[in-house]
């Protein structure tokens, strides 16, 4: 149906795509995998025609096209959905669907829409009401509706990009099953991800991606977890469940009905302990509170109500810089913005959460940076390297080392290998681990479900800014944290 | 063939000095085109304009004078600039620090110039400070736009500054005066000493001290960092620690301090009267173009306000030509000219035009 044949592309400074060739049958899902970097977005933009190779070219139905913008890949029947949904939220999903549709009159009507709307959504299984608007709808529903207008304009081929990392697990078993009855249908789908246990269960065939080349390709039934991570990395990893050893000692975190606000993030009347030498995390779909709960416990924003202590010092609403004191460390989830200051150095970034005096002392600053990219091995021209100019796992490379400089009692990471690469994320669980044994508190708020399982000695579930689940780490059940995170009351 | 632009992948240093002045030299060779387009000898004009302000000795000492409140006005944008705030108040600043430094410069009487002088520009810095205290408070606690409130509080401080000479007998306006309605001239000993030429005050040492101290401030300091993270990530302020509002207020009433000053300095220096019309040429906005230009660093912009007073300084010898003389509109043309496509190069420091052929196309 679709194939990439010989494809190159480069930026200044990096060989994104090097003799890349690729094809997807009709009815396939097709899976691209890689680690953040490998060059699989670069490809998706090449078959959309966002970028144009530098050498090779794309074949549709085996002639050769030259696919000259996301316009025209569309009029050709390649439709993408990306990973942070393109709609209007003050729209409804047909005036979203009907945006830039060129079918329609310059006075709008919806009508049609609205009735293709539902018949594409019956024959695929993706219901949503035309009518509803962008805002009213959840999060895997607003995907239906990008899925649906590729399907109205005609896409043959569908590009998915990352389209699990927003969903709750009940939400991606209905994506997979809309996924399966596209394919019957005799469409091509393009699976792009990084999560090897979705990749085995969705896709026929999965070409593995790294540093811009393919280094395999095989079907799924022919291969296992293991050997498509050994390929993605290059070496064998090992991510598999990390527990407590020791036992646990006395509470360091305490928090008590804690009601806060943060930008659109609120949280209510949460309780949470969280003692030495564990891991708690904290499961819950994205913007169910977790950042509120973040930053009321760092002291970055005020209480509405409620109490932190830490370490047996009250900090409520005392501010970061006192939260800090009393022993904590927070590395946010954005790390690039929040925890680090992008445009600053790798050795002003060390600044941040210091004690400075009046004079800032900036040769002791680089000392302390140099000595933070040996120890953590951060790949960087050097300590004056802006951080934006580093990758993801490099950035949080950074922010971890400053971080556990400091050498907190409690330790709060959010997202804390969101858009890593492998390498990373086992060096960022190892991290954890250490810190687990050498009995310090560790609260673990991700929306990664595998990955609060993998590391927490206890697990609460967040849903819509309040706790609605506490249970142990060991054993913990994917359907029954799936429905907690989901708001259905166990 | 294609034509787009491409973000370089990295910034050399030279971009940063070449850019701008291949800029410049663009700009005029423009403006030369134009001249000779209009039926003026441009390679006249040309000479005329650098002999009146960039190489001869008067020409120098005038320039500097005209830069000397532009640095000051430079610095009191770019401190704002720096956190984000964009302040467009430094005219306004710059009036109420006249209207307080002459004011106190008349009070004075006859004490030493020991005590007058830094009376008169503390005053400045004071009115100044206080004219920006409100759009201040606004900004950092209620978030109203600083481009705004600034704004207006530009026009108030210009009827302000007028009302008190022309449209009244109040304390500023010289009652001698029986023809045109003046300031009051302030006492002698308040008057900044005047160096090198005739028109070269105490205000430049003053300006280049005030480009060390700022550059100090932005450069050593716990206030300096904090201002940079403010700058570039309100969101890591706030992790790290900065009281943003009490910070956001700070930086905004520093501004309004130095373009207080650079009122003091002009009224201490050059009038020695609250002087409307003289104060009134937009010193302010121009203090914004030029910190802009020289991208919010201090030293850059006493080197830009010093080109730019010299065109200012041009413009008006340039109606004074005789027959080859240029009318005003022309002068002034000339000058947007060189600025605007000065700031135009900008874009060519992060980017460059990339020339491709255009992809074959099959069906």
């Amino acid at each position: 149906m679709i194939a990439a044949r010989h494809i190159s592309k480069s930026f200044p400074g990096v060989l994104a795509n090097q003799d890349v060739s690729f094809d997807v049958s009709a009815g396939e899902v097709h899976s691209l995998l890689g680690e953040n970097g490998a060059g699989k977005s670069t490809l998706a933009a090449i078959l959309t025609g966002l970028y144009q190779p530098d050498a090779g070219h794309v074949e549709i139905n085996g002639a050769r096209v030259a696919i000259k913008s996301p316009r025209h890949g569309l009029a050709l029947g390649i439709g993408m959905v990306h990973q942070h949904f393109r709609l209007v939220s003050q729209f409804t999903v047909a005036e979203n669907i009907s945006l830039g549709d060129r079918k329609q009159n310059w006075i709008l009507s919806t009508k049609k829409v609205e009735e293709a709307v539902h018949e594409i959504g019956e024959r695929y299984g993706l219901p949503v009401d035309p009518r509803a608007r962008i805002n009213e709808l959840t999060v895997g529903e607003q995907q239906r509706v990008e899925i649906i207008k590729t399907l109205y304009r005609g896409a043959q081929v569908l590009l998915l990009d990352e389209p699990t990392s927003v969903l709750t697990p009940q939400e991606v078993t209905t994506l997979f099953d809309s996924v399966r009855t596209l394919a019957s249908e005799g469409k091509s789908v393009i699976f792009i991800s990084h999560k090897l246990g979705e990749v085995m269960d969705i896709s026929d065939r999965v070409t593995v991606m790294r540093d811009g080349k393919v280094v395999g390709n095989t079907a799924v039934a022919h291969t296992s977890r293991e050997e498509l991570a050994r390929m993605m990395v290059g070496r064998d990893v090992d991510l598999s469940a990390i527990r407590a050893t020791k036992p646990v000692g006395a509470p360091l975190l305490e928090v008590r009905g804690l009601t806060a606000k943060s930008a659109r993030s609120q949280v209510s009347n949460a309780s949470i302990v969280v003692k030495a030498g564990e891991i708690v995390g904290i499961a819950g779909v994205s913007g169910n509170g977790q950042r509120a709960l973040a930053e009321g416990i760092a002291g970055l924003t005020p209480l509405i109500d409620g109490h932190v202590i830490i370490c047996g010092t009250d900090v409520t609403s005392k501010g970061s810089i006192a939260a800090r004191k009393a022993g904590l460390s927070y590395v946010p989830e954005d790390r690039n913005g929040t925890g680090l200051a992008p445009s600053l150095s790798i050795s002003e970034n060390m600044l941040l959460t210091e004690d400075l005096p009046f004079l800032v002392n900036l040769k002791s600053a680089v000392a302390k940076a140099e000595e933070a990219i040996n120890a953590y091995s951060i790949k960087t021209p050097g300590a004056s390297t802006a951080t934006r100019m580093l990758s993801g796992g490099n950035v949080q490379k950074v922010l971890l080392a400053r971080e556990l400089g400091h050498d907190p009692q409690v330790l709060i990471v959010s997202s804390p290998t969101w858009g890593l690469d492998v390498g990373a994320v086992e060096f960022v669980r190892s991290k954890l681990n250490e810190l687990r044994n050498q009995g310090r508190a560790i609260l673990l708020i991700s929306e990664d479900l595998d990955e609060v399982r993998a590391l927490s000695d206890r697990i609460y579930v967040i849903f819509e800014g309040k706790i609605v689940m506490e249970c142990p780490g060991e054993g913990a059940d994917v359907t029954t944290l799936g429905l907690a995170m989901a708001g259905a009351s166990a | 063939m294609k034509i787009s632009l491409e973000r370089r992948g990295s910034v050399k240093s030279w971009h940063l000095i070449g850019v701008p002045l291949l800029s410049v030299i663009f700009g005029i060779l423009v403006g030369g085109l134009f001249l000779e387009a209009t039926g003026y000898n441009a390679i006249l004009i040309f000479k005329t304009m650098s002999q009146t302000s960039y190489t001869t000795l008067y020409g120098i000492g005038d320039t500097l004078a005209a830069a000397t409140p532009l640095i000051f006005t430079a610095l009191a944008a770019l401190v704002a600039f720096r956190v984000n705030l964009y302040s467009i108040g430094a005219e306004g600043q710059l009036f109420v620090g006249g209207i307080f430094a002459s004011g106190v410069g008349i009070a004075v009487g006859t004490s030493s110039s020991a005590l007058a002088i830094p009376a008169v520009l503390i005053a400045g810095i004071v009115g100044g400070m206080a004219w920006m205290t409100l759009p201040a408070l606004f900004r950092a606690w209620f978030g109203t736009s600083e481009i705004i409130t600034t704004l207006m509080f530009n026009f108030v401080a210009l009827f302000l500054m007028r009302y008190l000479i022309y449209g009244s007998s109040t304390y500023w306006r010289d009652p001698t005066s029986t023809n045109f309605p003046q300031g009051k001239k302030i006492d002698q000993n308040a008057w900044l000493p005047r160096f090198g030429t005739q028109s070269i005050h105490w205000g430049l040492v003053l300006a280049l001290v005030a480009t060390v101290g700022i550059w100090f401030l932005l450069r050593k300091t716990r206030f300096g960092y904090e201002m940079k993270v403010l700058g570039d990530a309100p969101n890591a302020a706030r992790y790290s620690g900065v009281p943003v509002k009490r910070m956001t207020f700070t930086v905004l009433i520093i501004s309004g301090g130095l373009a207080g000053l650079a009122g003091a300095s002009e009224v201490a220096g050059r009038a020695h009267a609250l002087d409307p019309n003289g104060l009134a040429i937009g010193l302010g906005y121009a203090g914004i173009i030029v910190a802009t230009l020289a991208r919010l660093n201090p030293f850059g912009a006493v080197i830009i306000a010093i080109g730019f007073g010299g065109l200012q300084n041009s413009a008006s010898a340039l109606q004074s030509l005789g027959t080859e003389s240029v009318p005003s509109a022309i002068a002034t043309t000339l000058q947007g000219l060189i600025l605007l496509l000065a700031l135009a190069g900008e874009l060519f420091v992060r980017y460059r035009l990339k020339v491709s052929k255009r992809v074959e196309v099959s069906a």
